[in-house]
């Protein structure tokens, strides 16, 4: 138990520099499918080995550990007090800001939904009249995507089909759901905040690829990213946006070499990164139940 | 900028995609275009009756006019559905933490070394 409920913490900052990794050098689509899952397994087992420390307080409980003295049972406190506490606090704050993640997500969604009120049924793109070039994919069924009129006007010909192309493949591979899901998971687990930026960068490289294969031109999209950049920072909206390091020039870089080998050993790593955890937590679990079984008779 | 549209290993395009491409590329200028002009320039080897059958089906939705005083045949974007689109863009955006900053962006902030950058790589590909 001594070590195995201490591992998930260990093993969410593994995952996180594993992500960063991941992030430069694999297949987009693979390795955000694989991330996104070890992320929710991780934080879920992050939370539960919490829980467990928590609970390993109810060992110190005077009346337990008098009445488990005098039938002579043995007392083992495998978790210091303070711990306990610790994680009592941990498991607060993990509360707090996983409430206020779940809110934001659903301020969000309900923001949007207006968004796309009142829009006649069975239209995909949606054009807002407004100086400021700005493109995103509304997730819903149908799913919608809305772009600016000042970024219609910034883009030729081609570089506005790999923008709804682009658009297009976050909604028809869900990439709303992968985010929103490693969201929540580094909120409940702070640790797992880099696997959650590589998460949100990789379904951007994800759909860049999907585009340039609609499109089948891979320069046309490198082309369409830096024209979409550059007008957007002209009019001085980018520090009010999200500032991804690099994340632009990154993905430039990416579409102007070849498609990123798949890396399935990194992915079953990955894979297997999350699932451990899991399985640890779970041992926990049974030292922890074996322990006040013992105590309790 | 050169309207290299046609590049033809590209994915057949669904009948909604196309509807997007014609209403784009209605935004992307400020005059009318006639369905030859929309045809030529969204290229992908468009027949001529498709982009009509877009364009009407777009006029029936109230989402492109028929130029009156301009050119015969010319369609331009309803301006006033999206002027209603953007100010409820604005009122998301001014709600509190911006909800849309935690969506996918198409692309998001540069650096001054970026975006020099990034001029280079569209005056190098001459477009």
């Amino acid at each position: 138990m001594r070590f195995a409920v201490y591992a998930p913490l260990v093993l969410s900052v593994l995952l996180s520099a594993l992500a960063g990794v991941l992030a430069r050098r694999a297949e987009p689509a693979l390795a955000a499918r694989v991330l996104a899952p070890a992320a929710v397994l991780t934080a879920a087992a992050t939370v539960w080995s919490l829980v467990l420390l928590a609970a390993a307080l109810l060992g110190d409980v005077p009346p337990l550990v008098r009445e488990a003295r005098a039938d002579g049972r043995p007392v083992t406190d495998p978790v210091p007090g303070a711990i306990g506490f610790a994680a009592c606090l941990a498991l607060v704050v993990v509360a707090v800001r996983l409430r206020r993640a779940v809110r934001a997500e659903r301020n969000a969604r309900s923001a949007l939904r207006r968004l796309t009120a009142g829009q006649p049924a069975g239209t995909e793109l949606i054009v807002a009249a407004c100086e400021v070039p700005r493109a995103f994919a509304i997730p819903g069924r149908p799913g919608r995507i809305l772009v600016t009129s000042a970024m219609l006007r910034a883009l030729a010909p081609a570089e506005r089909r790999v923008l709804l192309a682009h658009e297009r493949a976050h909604l028809h591979h869900r990439h709303g759901l992968l985010v929103t899901a490693v969201t929540l998971a580094a909120a409940a687990d702070p640790l797992l905040g880099p696997v959650r930026t590589a998460v949100v960068f990789l379904v951007e490289r994800w759909a860049d690829e999907r585009a340039a294969a609609a499109v089948g031109d891979r320069r046309a999209t490198a082309r369409a990213l830096a024209r979409a950049a550059l007008s957007a920072g002209r009019t001085g909206t980018a520090c009010a946006l999200q500032f991804t390091d690099r994340a632009v020039t990154r993905r430039i870089a990416a579409l102007q070499t070849g498609p990123l080998p798949c890396l399935w050993s990194a992915a079953l790593a990955v894979l297997a990164l999350g699932a451990l955890p899991a399985l640890l937590a779970a041992d926990a679990t049974g030292d922890l139940l074996a322990l006040l079984s013992g105590m309790l008779g | 900028m050169a309207g290299r549209g046609s590049r033809g290993r590209a994915e057949r395009r669904s009948a909604g995609a196309l509807e997007s491409e014609v209403l784009a590329a209605l935004w992307a200028t400020e005059r009318p275009l006639t369905p030859a002009e929309i045809q030529h320039g969204i290229g992908g080897g468009l027949a001529y009756n498709t982009v009509h059958t877009i364009l009407k089906r777009l006029y029936d939705k109230g989402l492109v006019l028929r130029d009156a005083d301009g050119r015969r045949g010319a369609y331009r974007p309803a301006k006033n559905a999206a002027e209603l689109t953007a100010e409820a863009m604005h009122e998301a955006l001014d709600r509190g933490p911006d909800p849309i900053a935690a969506l996918q962006q198409f692309v998001t902030g540069l650096s001054a070394e970026e975006e020099r950058a990034l001029r280079e790589l569209l005056a190098g590909d001459g477009a």
